[in-house]
C-alpha cells in the first residue's frame, strides 16, 4: 500500500506570555491509499493540532509532512499548486464554518470554480449533482445556511470540500454538533465515499463513530499517540490504561 | 395519575411570541409524570421543545420571550403553569433546581466560585459569612472537586469545562431541592468526563432522594443511566417508558432512534437513519408530526389531530394511533 501522508517527528508548540505550551509532541503518523484513520483522545489532547498540520493550516514547530512523498511545505506556504486539491477539510462545528451570507450552493460553486472549471454554469450544474448526492435538493441548495438543520449544513460543508476532488478528507469531530439521525446519515454519506477510493482521517472523541468507521486508530493523549493499531484489536484489547478508561466511559 | 407523583405535566403548550401580533407553537401537548427519587431521561432532536419545557419547570420562559400558553404543570401539588414571579422565587431554586444547558458558558464569567456558589446558597434565609464558606466547602466536597478551599477563589475561566459542571450542579442541589432539572449536562463534555458527571447525578439522587430530569440528545446515554425516558419530536412528547424498554417501544420514532445506535451494527454495516428532517417549528403538519418520516404511515395517522396519548401500562405511554398494529400490542 502506498503511504498517501506521511509524518514523523512532528511537533506544535504555543508560545503564550512567555510560556512554551507543547501541543503536539514528537508524533509519527501516516495514512495508507483509501485508508479510513481515526484519532481519539480527550479534548486538549492536540487532536485538532495535528489535523490541522496535516491539512497545512498550521506549521509544524519540528518535523514535516509528506504528501506522496513530496514535502507539503515549500518556504511558508503548503500544498502548493494542485497539491492544495488532494487535501481537504471538514470541520467541527456546521454553524460557524459556512458563510451565513452566502446560499449554500454558491458557497460549493465558488470551490467548484477555484478548483474545477472556470464556467460559471458548467460549475453550477456539477455543485447540484454534489449537493443531491449529499442528500440536499435544488430547492434546499438555493437557501441560506440559517435555514438549514446541522445535519444538512455538515453535509453541504461535506459537498464543498469534495469539490476540489480531493484523495484525503480531514475530518475534525465532523458528529459532534449534529443529531443522531444526521449523525447516521453522515456516516452513511462516509461509508459511500470511502467505496469510491476516498481516504479518510476521523478525529473524534466518540468511539462509537470511531469504531464504526476506521481501519485503524491512534489514541492520543497529552500530545502523543499512546496507543495505536487495528481498530478492532484496540476495542478488544486495549492495552494502555488511557485506552481503558476512555472504552469503559462508553454508555451501555 | 396518582397522587404519589411529584411532578404531573400535561399537555402543556408553550407559545414564543415573535412579533406583537405574531406568535409561534413551540410546545404542543407534552404529558408525562415524574415519580420521587426517579431519574427520568428526556430526550429528542434539536429544536424537538426539550429545553422550553425545561424551562416552563423553572419559570425562566419569559426571559426568552415565551410562556405556557395551556396545559398544567404540577409539581408537589401545586400548579406552576401560571404561576406569579413571586411563587417562582419560592420554588426556582429551592424546591427545583437547575443545571442549564452549556457547561463551559454556565457560571458567571466575573464572579469567583466562591460568590455564585454563596448566591445559591443565601436564597432564602441568609446566613453569616462563615456559615455560607462551610457550607459551600461542603458543596463542593459533594460534587467532588478537590482542595475546594482553592477553588472558592478562582474564576470560572480557571476550571476545566468538567469542573464547571460540578460547579454548576453543586449550586443547583445548595438548597435540598426535590427536583434538579438538568439541561444537556454532558453536551460538549469528553466521553470520560461525561461518565463521571453522570455518576454524579446518580449518587446525588441516591444521598438526597433528589428526582431528577436529564434531558439529552443521546438515546444510549440516557437509557444505561436512568429509569424513566420520556421522548419528544416536533413539540410533542411521543412515548414515555422505562428505561430497560427501549426495544420494546411502541412508537416509531423511538424504534427508529433505538436502531439507528452506531454500536448495534457490525463496523460499516447497514445503518437504520431515519428519512429526512423533523418539520420546522411553525410547519408543524396535522396529526401525527412523524408521518412524513415514518415507514407505517396511514392516512388516519394525518386525520386524527390531536394524536392521543394512549395509556398501555402504568408505566407505558405512547403517541402512535397505530402501535398496536405496527408492534403486535404485546406489552
Amino acid at each position: 500500500m502506498t503511504r498517501i501522508i506521511d509524518a514523523t517527528n512532528l511537533s506544535v508548540t504555543f508560545k503564550s506570555y512567555g510560556y512554551e505550551i507543547p501541543a503536539v509532541k514528537n508524533v509519527e503518523f501516516h495514512l495508507n491509499e483509501g485508508e479510513v484513520v481515526g484519532v481519539v483522545g480527550e479534548s486538549g489532547s492536540g487532536k485538532s493540532t495535528l489535523a490541522r498540520v496535516l491539512a497545512g493550516l498550521q506549521i509544524p514547530t519540528t518535523g514535516q509532512v509528506l504528501y506522496m512523498g513530496e514535502p507539503i511545505q515549500r518556504g511558508s506556504v503548503t500544498y502548493p499548486g494542485e497539491m492544495r486539491k488532494a487535501v481537504q477539510m471538514v470541520f467541527q462545528d456546521p454553524y460557524s464554518s459556512l458563510n451565513p451570507r452566502m446560499r449554500i450552493l454558491n458557497a460549493v460553486v465558488e470551490a467548484i470554480i477555484q478548483h474545477q472549471t472556470r464556467d460559471r454554469a458548467a460549475a453550477e450544474e456539477i455543485a447540484l449533482k454534489l449537493l443531491k448526492r449529499m442528500g440536499i435538493s435544488e430547492t434546499d441548495a438555493r437557501k441560506y445556511p440559517n435555514s438549514l438543520s446541522g445535519g444538512q449544513r455538515q453535509r453541504a460543508s461535506v459537498a464543498r470540500a469534495l469539490s476540489a476532488q480531493p484523495k484525503v478528507l480531514i475530518a475534525d469531530e465532523p458528529t459532534s454538533a449534529i443529531d443522531q439521525s444526521a449523525q447516521s446519515q453522515l456516516l452513511e454519506l462516509f461509508t459511500d465515499l470511502m467505496a469510491d477510493g476516498l481516504s479518510i482521517i476521523l478525529i473524534s472523541h466518540d468511539l462509537g463513530v470511531i469504531r464504526y468507521l476506521s481501519d485503524r486508530v491512534y489514541v492520543m493523549e497529552n500530545g502523543v499517540f499512546v496507543e495505536s493499531g487495528n481498530t478492532q484489536d484496540i476495542f478488544n484489547k486495549p492495552e494502555e490504561r488511557y485506552t481503558q478508561k476512555l472504552i469503559a466511559s462508553i454508555p451501555k | 395519575m396518582s397522587k404519589q407523583n411529584l411532578l404531573e405535566i400535561d399537555s402543556v403548550r408553550i407559545d414564543v411570541r415573535v412579533t406583537r401580533r405574531k406568535r409561534l407553537r413551540i410546545v404542543d401537548t407534552a404529558s408525562f409524570n415524574l415519580q420521587p427519587g426517579q431519574l427520568l431521561g428526556l430526550i429528542g432532536e434539536s429544536g424537538s421543545g426539550k429545553t422550553m419545557l425545561c424551562r416552563s419547570l423553572v419559570g425562566t420562559l419569559l426571559r426568552r420571550g415565551a410562556y405556557v400558553h395551556s396545559g398544567s404543570i404540577k409539581f408537589d401539588g401545586e400548579e406552576l403553569a401560571h404561576a406569579t414571579k413571586r411563587q417562582w422565587q419560592k420554588i426556582r431554586g429551592r424546591q427545583i433546581g437547575y443545571v442549564p444547558q452549556s457547561a463551559l458558558a454556565g457560571p458567571n464569567p466575573v464572579l469567583k466560585i466562591g460568590a455564585q456558589l454563596a448566591e445559591a446558597i443565601n436564597q432564602g434565609e441568609k446566613k453569616s459569612a462563615a456559615e455560607v464558606r462551610s457550607r459551600a466547602i461542603e458543596l463542593l466536597e459533594l460534587v467532588q472537586i478537590r482542595r475546594p478551599e482553592v477553588v472558592l477563589k478562582q474564576y470560572p475561566y480557571e476550571l476545566s469545562g468538567g469542573m464547571k459542571q460540578r460547579v454548576m450542579i453543586a449550586c443547583a442541589i445548595a438548597q435540598n431541592p426535590k427536583l434538579i432539572v438538568a439541561d444537556e449536562p454532558t453536551t460538549g463534555l469528553d466521553v470520560t468526563v461525561q461518565a463521571e458527571i453522570l455518576d454524579l447525578l446518580k449518587r446525588v439522587r441516591e444521598e438526597f432522594k433528589t428526582s431528577i430530569i436529564l434531558v439529552s440528545h443521546d438515546l444510549q446515554m440516557i437509557n444505561s443511566v436512568c429509569d424513566d425516558i420520556v421522548v419528544m419530536h416536533a413539540g410533542v412528547t411521543v412515548e414515555q417508558l422505562s428505561a430497560g424498554q427501549v426495544q420494546n417501544s411502541l412508537h416509531p420514532y423511538t424504534r427508529a432512534l433505538y436502531e439507528s445506535r452506531i454500536d448495534l451494527v457490525e463496523p460499516r454495516g447497514r445503518l437504520a437513519t431515519i428519512k429526512g428532517q423533523p418539520p420546522a417549528v411553525g410547519a408543524w403538519p396535522s396529526g401525527c408530526r412523524f408521518a412524513d418520516r415514518c415507514d407505517y404511515v396511514q392516512d388516519r395517522c394525518r386525520n386524527t389531530d390531536p394524536i392521543p396519548f394512549f395509556k398501555i401500562s402504568e408505566s407505558h405511554m405512547s403517541a402512535c394511533v397505530r402501535h398496536e398494529e405496527i408492534f403486535g400490542g404485546k406489552k
